[in-house]
């Protein structure tokens, strides 16, 4: 509305420019930042900055913090005309002259001292005593060393294992000699080594997310060779269960699902072709730093290999509107593009991008300019239902020799639809009244779509890039069907030495360390920017994540190295005494006892009680009676599988990287009640019941929890059937003792030390 | 710090139980004290409690739905919220425009056509098909629509100036929800359970109910009633269209209740002779199973509507063909409210067009059965709820998620096409200011014009009302506070008494 008053405004103030800078400036100024410290920056504090500049935001685009943000003028025109407070709107509207701008809105107006005061200091030039907010007035659209000192930007430190003197505690791998560093710091000793039982059911639950049997763990037990743990951390490595376990984990951070979400949820029906790359991918060892890559680029940059083109599913798993009116479609792209960028920032590199959509970071250095030209990478990038070819090197290989020899059709390649993203690709399109993508990317002043301010061309963070840009900007290809822009971001994302390399290589071990552990060295594992928790053992982590890299950045080997170390392997066992030195477990002076996620619940469900169906890879199914494991349910935004919920699987609509782990109702009805759950345990009492009851007990515990049953508890099982065996049949059951003996097995599974791992 | 509630970490819940009288029953319901006690004690050990008020922050945190005091003392502990699902049209109902019926046939001067949903069927400016009367001491001007619960206009305050960012339904329905159009945000419901958890462990704290007629379910689904990034415990519990409202809520056909019973014995039994048993988290899941037994009886009690009294089913219209399905989801939102359920939602409508207010084609035929099958259970709530002196500590709030346009949608029978200019939003009970009108629209009811309220502001105001300061209410979710409200809102304070 005031706007069109801009231009007259500037040219005034132009004038002002030229006018010379009268004799008394400096007495005028002086005095004036006088009159700021004594009166006019608490009135400013106390009355205006929390809705211009402070915690309310901008409003009115009028930021008042500083005096060059409070010059730059708002949307109403300029604020202040230094010398001038007569013609100055912020003085206009605080002795409320226009009926449409009073201030302070919603609030009594000033008193006359106060308003007076606030004139005089504008005729005496408006000068700031300091900004109004603390950390502002400083230029965040700029990146400085300063910031690139923040311990996650900083390259590896490149720390060796400190020396332990006398160690009293046992040192079995380089990993030990950092923790038990920290803990004689504080004159804490870490706990013994756990015994096989809970070692062999610990390492089964973590690598593989299923319990170990009777048999593997009776093997293991009689193994006395000293590498006989080794053996087993290995065989566990090499089972393709293990794709199946931690592949969860990744899908949990590429807010992985199959169906759209939003208006109709429609599904994608190839898009669990991306969940199976990330499977094997993962028992393959790929190398993370290409398991990255693909997933960004993984068309452009390995465009022979199918699982490349399926690792792009990763950019598509977000979320995807459905019904997009004419006047909502481009907000809608800026949207998903910023989808792509956030789960890039919170997955691969711990940091928060999507927050510099509207402002420069509040508080990581990463600029909304940053932010812009991150998600230009993704301008043209779309979802496609894309047939790509299986053997494509092969494929023209014998295409070559084929019409050679044969006349007729050519040589039709295999191919596979795949849900993949990519460029110049036939868009996924449901109802929309727009395009599938925008010609250019915009800076936008406030994610505003009316305000854009020029293209944004693609580009890097800047804090993570020590080199200049055309280090990692790759030129197509001649010939090539893409711009390889994405081809670029992967190779700046996975550059160790100047691009964001050492904050992916640190991220993921942190990941790895969480799942281990419990909780990661930094306990924010999506987050290692100033927000996010400081690590509580930065020179392992850096190690650990050095480590990475020259093993060329495979996972197996630091999956191996973290569990081999007493640290890991060390007992749950808890004492007051270290309990109050450190409530949280920080220094890792036990192992913690964990809850295991609802999927590996009801997989270990029917492992013990032999319903699991092994069949790996291919479409999922919503029938909450399968028997496969949880990673094939079809993960369908509106009906997420039940039982995955009620344990705390994520909603699939953002990146997660690290679960809640709750402890509720219905989570016990779910076990008391559920029809899978009773079919599964009932058709286990099945196979039990043969025996007498004494060896059916034995058998259950062995299988369900690792160990014999004591002698009290066989004793109370034993009555416990007794009882409910009369109880079934006085109500009339032909089948009472196999009843009493479901409900017997039921109770195992539904056991506090079945659903936690020690 | 709060170690249980911070930073996204892992909530875990005991069950300090509401109804025992002291903690001698406490004690003995539990067996040796097992559960608060035994945390409490533990906590003390590990130097976490400084005070007995830090324990019952403690407590708290343990349980993430134990009640937890307001910012600020308020009259409404309880929310039904009923939803009018595809957007209800202002004109037609609450926001009485003269001027429409001497501009009826005009066109709108200006008027985007890209405003609705269907651009090429674009009409003239439309009276209303409802006639117009004024109610009540507050004189409200309302449409012949809602017969009875006009009876009501003086218990309700009207906020005419409401508006929303989208014209489609599953960005508007995720904005008025979650307060952002985009998918993935905890909703009012889930902050509201988050903010004051909720009383009666035995029921869940959030309650969502949608149409039972098989029209379908809002646009955008369960992440209506999400909880978005907030832990699970706090999204809408959504019951069951058919079959048991709530899931695993019966227990195994084979078995008796002395069967399982003795079941839950045994776990009880086993769990507690492991070591580690006075973890608080184990102890927790230990208690967690008596509480589940307990909800499997209160649950269906609490929505047990066939044994009501025959007065109040009539009341109601429990039997009555074209509003039974919502009048019975009415009765159990007032039951569930009386036995301390925090949040109830309910939808009316299915999905989009005829199945729900979404009048695009024949809009006078679309909203005399939509508010067929609403004003007499709306009404009937409003009294019962007064009657049982339940309506000053309940906050009855009802919109849909957008308006609808003055215009004229084309089509054989006239419709009206999407608005998101402007609609109308009427609360009542729970510290709400009767026979109140904020806000006015332009002269036909197309934008909001005097004293806007977006959603945003809409928000502020309802968590007000429950005592919750839209600022102070925040979570942390990958390195940021998130808040219901973003960065905006500020409460109408005009609606409140």
């Amino acid at each position: 509305m005031l706007r069109r008053f801009l231009p007259l405004l500037i040219s005034a103030s132009c004038l002002a420019a030229e006018t010379p800078i009268p004799p008394d400036h400096a007495a005028q100024m002086a005095k004036g930042v006088e009159l700021f410290n004594s009166d006019v920056g608490k009135l400013l504090a106390d009355h205006c900055v929390k809705c211009h500049g402070g915690e309310k935001g901008v409003k009115g685009e009028l930021d008042i913090t500083t005096r060059e943000a409070l010059m730059k003028g708002g949307e109403s025109g300029d604020a202040v005309v230094p010398g001038k407070s007569g013609e100055s709107l912020l003085v206009k509207s605080i002795r409320h002259e226009d009926k449409d701008l009073k201030m302070p809105k919603k609030a009594d107006k000033l008193a006359d001292a106060a308003i007076t005061k606030i004139a005089e200091w504008i005729d005496l030039g408006a000068p700031y005593g300091k900004p109004l907010v603390d950390g502002k007035g400083r230029d965040r659209s700029k990146v400085t060393d300063e910031d690139r000192k923040w311990w996650s930007f900083q390259p590896l430190s490149g720390a060796k294992p400190p020396e332990i003197r006398n160690p009293k505690s046992e040192i079995r791998n380089p990993i030990d000699a950092f923790i038990v560093a920290k803990l004689e710091e504080k004159g804490l000793a870490p706990n013994p080594a756990a015994e096989k039982r809970t070692l062999i059911r610990r390492a089964y639950f973590d690598l593989i997310g299923l319990p170990p049997t009777p048999e593997q763990t009776d093997r293991f037990l009689a193994d006395a060779a000293p590498n006989a743990y080794e053996k087993v951390i290995d065989d566990l490595l090499a089972s393709p269960h293990y794709g199946e376990r931690w592949g969860r984990h990744w899908l949990d951070l590429a807010r992985y699902a199959e169906s759209h979400g939003y208006e109709q949820d429609y599904d994608r029906p190839n898009a669990w072709h991306y969940r199976d790359y990330v499977i094997r991918a993962l028992n393959a060892d790929q190398p993370f730093d290409e398991f990255v890559r693909w997933q960004i680029a993984g068309d452009e940059l390995a465009p022979d290999n199918v699982e490349a083109w399926k690792a792009t599913g990763f950019l598509a798993a977000g979320t995807h509107a459905t019904q997009i009116t004419a006047n909502q479609a481009e907000k809608e792209r800026y949207d998903e593009l910023d989808d792509m960028a956030a789960t890039i920032g919170t997955s691969m590199l711990g940091l928060t991008v999507g927050c510099a959509r509207c402002h420069d970071h509040k508080y990581d250095p990463i600029p909304t300019r940053d932010y812009y030209r991150l998600i230009s990478t993704f301008t043209k990038t779309v979802r496609s239902d894309y047939d790509v070819i299986v053997n494509a090197a092969q494929h023209r290989a014998e295409k070559e020799h084929w019409s050679e020899t044969h006349a007729g059709p050519e040589l039709q390649p295999e191919k596979v639809t795949a849900l993949i993203c990519s460029e110049g690709v036939p868009a996924v399109r449901n109802h929309t009244q727009g395009p599938d993508f925008y010609e250019q990317t915009f800076f936008l002043s406030r994610g505003d779509l009316n305000k854009k301010e020029g293209e944004a061309p693609p580009g890097f963070l800047q804090v993570l890039a020590s080199a200049p840009e055309e280090r990692w900007n790759v030129p197509p290809p001649a010939g090539a069907r893409t711009p390889w822009r994405r081809a670029s971001l992967a190779k700046w994302l996975t550059d160790k030495d100047a691009g964001a390399g050492h904050l992916l290589a640190r991220v993921i071990v942190n990941r790895l360390w969480q799942h281990h552990f419990g909780r990661g060295l930094v306990a924010t594992p999506s987050d290692f920017g100033a927000q996010g928790d400081r690590p509580t053992h930065p020179e392992l982590l850096d190690w650990l994540a050095g480590e990475l890299i020259r093993g060329g950045w495979k996972l197996k080997p630091l999956h191996k190295l973290m569990m081999t170390g007493a640290a890991y392997m060390q007992s749950a066992q808890s004492d007051s005494a270290r309990r109050a030195a450190d409530p949280a477990n920080t220094l890792v002076w036990r192992h913690p006892r964990q809850r295991i996620e609802g999927e590996v619940i009801r997989d270990s469900i029917l492992a013990v009680t032999g319903a699991l169906d092994p069949k790996m890879f291919g479409p999922g199914t919503l029938d909450a009676a399968m028997k496969r494991r949880s990673i094939y349910f079809q993960i369908k935004r509106s009906q997420l599988p039940p039982m995955m919920i009620t344990f705390d699987a994520p909603d699939t609509l953002g990146s997660m990287g690290l679960r809640s782990s709750t402890t509720v109702a219905p989570q016990a009805l779910l076990l008391m009640n559920n029809a899978q759950v009773r079919t599964s345990v009932r058709a286990w009492a099945k196979t039990l019941a043969s025996q007498p009851a004494t060896d059916a007990v034995k058998r259950a515990y062995l299988t369900a929890l690792g160990r014999p049953p004591s002698d009290d508890e066989t004793a109370t099982a034993a009555e416990f059937l007794r009882t409910q065996t009369e109880s079934y049949k006085t109500a009339g059951k032909a089948d009472a003792p196999e009843l009493a003996l479901t409900d017997f097995c039921q109770s195992l599974v539904s056991l506090n030390e079945f659903v936690y791992v020690e | 710090m709060n170690l249980f509630m911070s930073n996204n970490h892992p909530h875990h819940f005991a069950n300090p139980h509401p109804h025992f009288l002291s903690r001698r029953d406490f004690l003995q319901r539990t067996g040796s004290g097992f559960g608060m006690l035994a945390l409490t004690s533990l906590l003390a050990e590990s130097g976490l409690l400084g005070s007995s008020a830090q324990a019952a922050a403690q407590a708290e945190a343990v349980n993430p739905l134990a009640p937890k005091p307001p910012h600020f003392p308020v009259k409404a502990k309880s929310v039904i919220w009923l939803f009018m699902n595809g957007g209800q049209s202002q004109v037609d109902t609450w926001d009485y425009k003269p001027a429409l019926e001497k501009y009826d046939g005009k066109d709108l001067p200006g008027f985007d056509k890209n405003t609705g949903f269907f651009t090429e069927e674009v009409g003239a400016l439309m009276k209303s098909p409802f006639a117009f009367k004024q109610h009540g001491k507050s004189g409200t001007w309302a449409s012949e629509l809602f017969p009875r619960t006009v009876g009501h206009v003086d218990d309700m305050a009207f906020i005419h100036s409401c508006f929303t960012a989208t014209n489609n339904h599953s960005p508007a329905l995720f904005q008025i929800n979650t307060g952002m159009s985009r998918m993935g945000f905890p909703c009012l419901g889930a902050w509201v359970t988050y903010g004051l958890g909720t009383v009666n462990q035995n029921l869940p704290g959030f309650v969502a109910m949608y149409d039972t007629l098989g029209r379908g379910l809002p646009k955008g689904h369960a992440s209506n009633w999400g909880a978005g990034f907030l832990p699970g415990v706090y999204q809408g519990t959504a019951l069951n269209a058919q079959g048991a409202p709530i899931n695993n809520l019966e227990r195994p056909a084979e078995m008796n209740d002395a069967q399982q019973r003795a079941q839950l014995d045994l776990i009880a039994k086993l769990n507690k002779r492991q070591p580690g048993a006075d973890d608080p988290e184990l102890a927790a899941r230990i208690e967690s199973f008596e509480l589940a037994y307990r909800m499997q009886m209160a649950a269906p009690e609490a929505l047990d509507v066939a044994g009501e009294p025959e007065h109040i089913r009539k009341l109601y219209g429990t039997e009555d063909k074209q509003c039974a399905h919502f009048a019975k989801q009415c009765l159990m939102a007032r039951k569930l409210v009386e036995r301390g359920v925090r949040f109830v939602q309910i939808y009316s409508g299915g999905m989009e067009n005829e199945r729900s207010w979404d009048g695009h084609k024949d809009i006078e035929g679309n909203h005399r059965q939509f508010a067929g099958e609403t004003d007499q259970p709306i009404a009937a709530l409003l009294t019962d709820l007064k009657q049982r002196g339940l309506l000053d500590s309940t906050l009855v709030i009802c919109c849909g998620e957008f308006g609808r346009l003055p215009l004229a949608q084309k089509g054989a029978k006239p419709g009206r096409d999407h608005n998101p200019h402007a609609f109308t939003t009427w609360l009542a009970g729970g510290g709400v200011k009767g026979g109140v009108h904020y806000g006015e629209t332009d002269e036909v009811g197309h934008k909001a014009a005097v004293n806007k309220v977006s959603v945003n502001d809409l928000h502020a105001t309802i968590l007000a009302l429950l005592g919750l300061d839209h600022e102070k209410l925040t979570y942390r979710f990958n390195g940021r506070n998130f808040r219901l409200t973003d960065v905006a809102g500020n409460a109408v304070r005009e609606v409140m008494a």
